[in-house]
């Protein structure tokens, strides 16, 4: 029957209405796609659990003159805090499932609207274990690794030789200064750069940049794929600007040579 | 010819028809018309109707995949005690009564089901509405609980192939008070540590994590995650969460500090899959070619919740 239709045996007595007693296994939650799902599973592996963690963090008050340029570091050092306690509740949450580590975790800032200094930053994604027990694709410490990447890009990465290791972060608040009425008049009617925005701005994004890299190599990673900068202001005075990097560290498999690695075939679709 | 539209139904005709779907619905079952129409379809004496694209259509008939006929399920719900567990009610009703019009229409299967309500504002209340195509399947016996699969009907044959049969919806909801303003605890009651420890880190000039409301709101999420476990547990053995709904209200309160209500909502497509089953077909990777928008590229979005994303509701009560 089953090589009438090309559906296996298992899917059949289902569709005929009979229902295995009792799930073995136990029971998984997840909030991949179909397509991830699949792709998870080719890759070898098998979702536990949706794996959550979350951290309502109250942000105080840092002043910066009007006309430095610097970094707000108290809110800097908050932002990544809060965010690192909601990762690590998650990984607890995997930890506990006994995953193997964590795939397309989304992190999310929110600000409460019933107070502007109070943000809600959760942590989501789903456990999985190798199916047959592989204990090699461990994060840090053998605990469960971390990864933005979705169900899709992470078999493409493990096609690529690579695993992924932990998430890594970098946050910099930083205060633009203000222009004074000098350079201010000095500038009218004409076309000029202003060098000390250019310079403010470079600045943050090479701080955040760095802090990140720097937390990747502490992990003993040898890459950052899918990096991301993202700039935020979260409701704060038009002067201050979050910079905030943020990717998945990765270390290579290991006997995983290059040439095992298929071309891709070049489409054109015409159906567009 | 006369056009079937121009057989049009009398006023009494027409109390007939709402009172048998009435008694229908009371007793669990189906009004006699609607029995007699699916049973018609299901014996291949009227045309079958299909909400699949040929493309659905090609794919579903070189796996002995026969559309039947569109099935429907509502509950439309009035939340007297919970809005956040009337849309668990609200879906689980729907669901019990799409699978009996897909077992009237001899089905295996309800493939390209879609969640739908309408975005009315009728006092406290939703309709909830599943919509979908009854299959049945070559060589098989009508089934006594056809399968509610959430997925278009590509999705559907791709995930029979690995041995993963999508069978139903599962809603995971959960609420609850930090303070209960309604609750009998009268003053603060036992939460008055926690509120008062959250009003004193909310004044303070510091920047601090809020552990107390951090762990009260996480600890619903994990109640509504564990909630889906069980609900899912009762159909198949896995779970793709589609839909995920949170929100923490703060309700200030006269002469004592701000009570709070976390809600949370997770709705995903139920599977039974067998454990460690592999997918057999090979991946080839592409690379399109094409600069402007391709087929390949373009995102399908969630088509399947009637939810638009993570959308926030602005609906009151609890």
């Amino acid at each position: 029957m089953a090589d009438e239709t090309g559906i296996p045996e298992h899917a059949l007595t289902r569709l005929a209405g009979l229902r295995r007693q009792g799930h073995p296994g136990g029971v998984f939650t997840s909030d991949f796609s179909v397509n991830e799902f699949l792709l998870v599973r080719k890759a070898g592996f098998e979702p536990v659990g949706l794996c959550v963690g979350s951290c309502i963090y109250h942000l105080g008050f840092q002043f910066a003159g009007w006309t430095s340029s610097v970094e707000l570091d108290v809110l800097s050092t908050a932002m990544y805090e809060a965010r690192a306690l909601a990762m690590e509740r998650m990984r607890q949450e995997a930890a506990n499932m006994g995953a193997d580590g964590i795939v397309g975790v989304r992190l999310t800032v929110k600000r409460l609207e019933w107070d502007s200094k109070v943000l809600e930053f959760v942590a989501i994604g789903t456990g999985i274990v190798h199916a047959k027990g592989h204990q090699g694709f461990k994060g840090p410490g053998g605990a469960p690794f971390t990864s933005a990447l979705s169900g899709q890009d992470f078999w493409t990465l493990l096609q690529a030789g690579y695993r992924p290791l932990e998430m890594v972060m970098g946050s910099c608040v930083y205060h633009v200064a203000r222009r004074g009425p000098i350079s201010s008049l000095g500038s009218i009617g004409q076309n000029v750069e202003l060098t000390n925005f250019s310079v403010a701005l470079y600045e943050a994004r090479e701080i955040a940049m760095e802090r990140m890299q720097l937390e990747a190599t502490q992990a003993g990673a040898e890459g950052v794929v899918g990096a991301d900068l993202h700039e935020g202001s979260h409701g704060w005075s038009s002067h201050v600007i979050e910079f905030f990097a943020i990717g998945t560290a990765v270390l290579p498999i290991e006997g995983h040579a290059p040439t095992e690695i298929p071309d891709p075939t070049l489409v054109l679709s015409v159906n567009a | 010819m006369t056009s079937p539209h121009q057989d049009a139904l009398s006023p009494a005709q027409h109390a007939e028809r709402f009172e048998a779907w009435q008694i229908a619905l009371d007793a669990g079952g189906l009004p006699q018309f609607v029995a007699e129409r699916l049973a018609g379809a299901a014996a291949g004496s009227g045309a079958w109707v299909a909400t699949m694209t040929p493309a659905e259509l090609l794919l579903a008939r070189t796996h002995g995949i026969r559309p039947v006929a569109t099935v429907s399920g509502t509950c439309w719900f009035h939340y007297g005690q919970s809005w956040t567990e009337g849309h668990a009610q609200g879906w689980h009703e729907a669901l019990a009564r799409i699978e009996r019009e897909a077992r009237a229409a001899g089905a295996n299967a309800v493939v390209d089901v879609r969640m739908r309500t309408l975005r009315h504002r009728i006092g406290a209340s939703m309709d909830f509405t599943l919509i979908g195509t009854a299959v049945h399947i070559a060589g098989l016996a009508p089934s006594p609980h056809p399968v509610i699969a959430t997925v278009p009907a590509l999705e559907f044959v791709r995930l029979l192939e690995a041995d993963i049969v999508p069978v139903g919806i599962a809603v995971g909801a959960r609420f609850d008070w930090l303070g209960n303003p309604y609750g009998s605890s009268g003053w603060g009651g036992g939460d008055w540590t926690a509120l008062s420890d959250i009003q004193t880190k909310l004044r303070s000039f510091q920047s601090i994590p809020i552990m107390t409301l951090t762990n009260f709101w996480e600890g619903i999420r994990r109640e509504a995650h564990r909630d889906l476990r069980e609900k899912v547990a009762q159909q198949g053995n896995g779970v793709l969460a589609h839909t995920h709904f949170g929100q923490l209200i703060r309700q200030e309160r006269d002469k004592q500090p701000p009570a709070y209500l976390g809600r949370h909502i997770v709705i995903g497509t139920v599977v039974d899959a067998k454990p460690g089953a592999g997918v057999p077909h090979p991946i080839e990777m592409v690379i399109d070619m094409r600069d402007d928008t391709s087929p390949l590229r373009e995102s399908g979005g969630v088509r399947h919740s009637a939810y638009q994303n993570d959308a926030m509701d602005e609906e009151g009560g609890i």
